[in-house]
């Protein structure tokens, strides 16, 4: 859908609105796009669209996502978790996965950025290497 | 077996094994080879960007939710989806003297086929132009061997002078002179031993030009000998507008290396009005907003940007010089369109080249009325400037008489006498393509004319005149030709001995 520039600034303004300092406020957002969705404004689908893109962004934005090969202790999710929060903040959600295929070790994502201290990482370094 | 095993441990034990951070994002769109990537938050301008299997791309637009990028080389594999890293490098080329006889793209990677370039060094593509504090006014002089440029519109080291002009009217032929010129004065220094000569590398960038044109250029070249000392960067016009965007920037690239150490070179861009094309291109497929001619709002930047890299740097800083001979096609002749205006703005004159005097017979066809050059004359050799000093008025003066005598046939005397002069200057200036002229036969050659001594030959007879009186100074008088070149100027005595030098042919030519 092709978005005019209007529209970008509107579901801009409808994303700030729903920002509690600089944190997503769910439930913002959610009486926000009901409250559209009632009053109908003029292209009022192409609007929520891209808040929901926005809120997608900025959703995976906030989004830590823990693999390892093994299950971590209690202790260590712990520590990982306060480690990210001290980095970025409060409001993370996080996530702990398991990956057989990372061989050992961990690798944390957290937005764009990517954390790799797996054998399976350190195995692709050595790969790019030769 | 020992040895490969020695090295196979010092990869592994020169492997990081601490944890790596990377910054990743996801293609979300991709087409017309441009990609709007979502993520990359720490993505700089101007990035290289891996896309994986060897793709690469360039992050050119940093936008609140996502960033665009132009893709170097193939597309047609990536996928929606992809991940893509950055790589905190900016795009960058190979530079150096192993690039000298080769032909390359816009990347710096071989097309001839002659192997793998041995170069250490890498100079990013877009760089900072040299500040007022390290440039020097220019004052040598570039001998491009074309005599009606270096008598009327000299060329010095470190000046940007554009050569316009129309489809076919020999505006590629002026550049290829100028190398073919240089290669020559390197290769007789060279066997001379002269250190005092600084020898002058070229490069030509052909952007957006067919296949064919580059291969006759490049054989062209290897025929006179001048690949040893020229680089060609290669866009042609079946490469992406990415990579045409991006050559002359390589291109500027590898003449810098030269200019930052301590050397001189000479960079050709053939065509700039392709080179905005292809930018027009890769800013309407990233949605950039166009302004006139659907050109983007940068397009003066673009060349600005560019064309402040040519330089002459002062001798604290090694006394190096990139010279700089944009090329411009006009449509019919208009000079006022928004490319060339944009590009004579910024350049330090022009050659404009007329499609009529082409057809004329007047080869190079220079409009002397329209041709300038802002700040050569400091670099013209003072026996050039002796000689060709009165020239471009001289000229002036025959086509406005010239144009007025066509309503009558009754001169008087005076204005007989300019005519005929004016008809034999523009003869003198007429020279065949490919083959440049040394500086000191140039001398000989005008000085004959200015003093009248070829005044009693026939107007159609003076080309071979002047051939014949070139072959006699060069074979016969090689120590006055050498003393003109040595000297750099005409003293009386170098004077009356070239006088009676011409005499002397004179008496023998029929």
């Amino acid at each position: 859908m092709k978005l005019s520039k209007q529209t970008r600034r509107e579901g801009r303004q409808l994303f700030r609105c729903c920002l509690a300092g600089e944190t997503l406020d769910e439930n913002r957002a959610r009486q926000a796009v009901a409250a559209v969705i009632e009053r109908k404004p003029r292209g009022y689908f192409a609007i929520l669209s891209y808040f929901q893109r926005l809120v997608r962004l900025e959703v995976a934005r906030r989004s830590a996502r823990i693999e390892s090969a093994t299950p971590l202790s209690a202790q260590l999710q712990e520590q990982i978790q306060s480690d990210l929060t001290r980095r970025y903040g409060p409001g993370l959600s996080f996530a702990f996965t398991q990956n057989a295929a990372l061989i050992g070790g961990v690798r944390i994502q957290v937005g764009g950025d990517v954390y790799n201290g797996s054998v399976q990482g350190r195995l692709a370094a050595l790969q790019e290497s030769f | 077996m020992s040895t490969l095993l020695q090295e196979i441990e010092a990869q592994i034990s020169g492997l990081k094994t601490g944890v790596t951070r990377q910054n990743i994002g996801t293609v979300r769109e991709i087409g017309d080879g441009v990609a709007k990537i979502e993520g990359l938050s720490d993505a700089m301008l101007n990035e290289m960007l891996d896309f994986g299997n060897g793709v690469v791309g360039l992050a050119l637009n940093l936008e609140e939710t996502e960033v665009g990028a132009i893709i170097l080389g193939d597309y047609t594999g990536i996928k929606e989806g992809q991940e893509v890293r950055t790589t905190g490098k900016l795009l960058q080329v190979p530079v150096g003297k192993a690039l000298l006889g080769r032909v390359v793209n816009a990347l710096g990677q071989p097309l001839d086929g002659k192997g793998p370039i041995n170069s250490q060094t890498f100079y990013p593509v877009e760089k900072i132009a040299p500040g007022i504090i390290r440039r020097k006014s220019v004052s040598q002089p570039v001998q491009t061997g074309i005599m009606a440029v270096d008598a009327m519109i000299p060329i010095g080291r470190g000046q940007r002078e554009l050569i316009i002009g129309d489809r076919s009217t020999g505006k590629t032929t002026i550049g290829i002179d100028t190398i073919i010129s240089q290669a020559r004065l390197n290769r007789a220094a060279e066997a001379a031993k002269d250190t005092s000569y600084k020898p002058l590398y070229c490069i030509y960038v052909a952007i957006g030009q067919k296949q064919s044109n580059v291969a006759r250029v490049m054989a062209v070249l290897e025929e006179a000998g001048a690949m040893p000392y020229t680089i060609i960067v290669s866009a042609s016009a079946s490469d992406s507008a990415t990579n045409q965007y991006l050559a002359p920037f390589g291109g500027c690239a590898m003449g810098e290396w030269f200019m930052d150490n301590a050397m001189d070179a000479l960079i050709i861009y053939d065509d700039l009005s392709k080179h905005a094309v292809a930018y027009r291109q890769v800013s309407l497929v990233l949605k950039r907003p166009s302004g006139r001619e659907a050109y983007p709002g940068d397009v003066f930047y673009l060349h600005s940007r560019l064309l402040e890299r040519s330089a002459r740097v002062g001798e604290k800083y090694g006394n190096g010089s990139l010279t700089g001979l944009p090329i411009i096609e006009t449509q019919a002749g208009d000079v006022s369109a928004y490319i060339p205006t944009n590009v004579i703005s910024i350049t330090d004159g022009q050659i404009y080249l007329e499609t009529d005097l082409f057809y004329q017979g007047i080869r190079p066809a220079i409009s002397v009325g329209l041709s300038v050059s802002r700040v050569g004359s400091a670099a013209q050799i003072k026996a050039m400037k002796q000689v060709a000093g009165r020239v471009k008025l001289d000229l002036a003066q025959y086509r406005e008489l010239a144009a007025f005598a066509q309503f009558g046939s009754d001169l008087d005397a005076k204005t007989q006498g300019q005519l005929e002069r004016g008809k034999r200057i523009v003869e003198v200036f007429k020279q065949p393509q490919y083959n440049p002229m040394p500086v000191e036969v140039q001398v000989a050659a005008l000085w004959t004319v200015q003093n009248g001594l070829m005044d009693d030959v026939a107007v159609d007879k003076i080309k071979d005149f002047q051939g014949r009186l070139s072959e006699y100074l060069s074979s016969r008088k090689t120590a006055l030709m050498d003393k003109i070149r040595a000297e750099k100027a005409l003293s009386d005595a170098l004077i009356a001995e070239l006088k009676a030098a011409v005499t002397e042919f004179k008496q023998t030519y029929r």
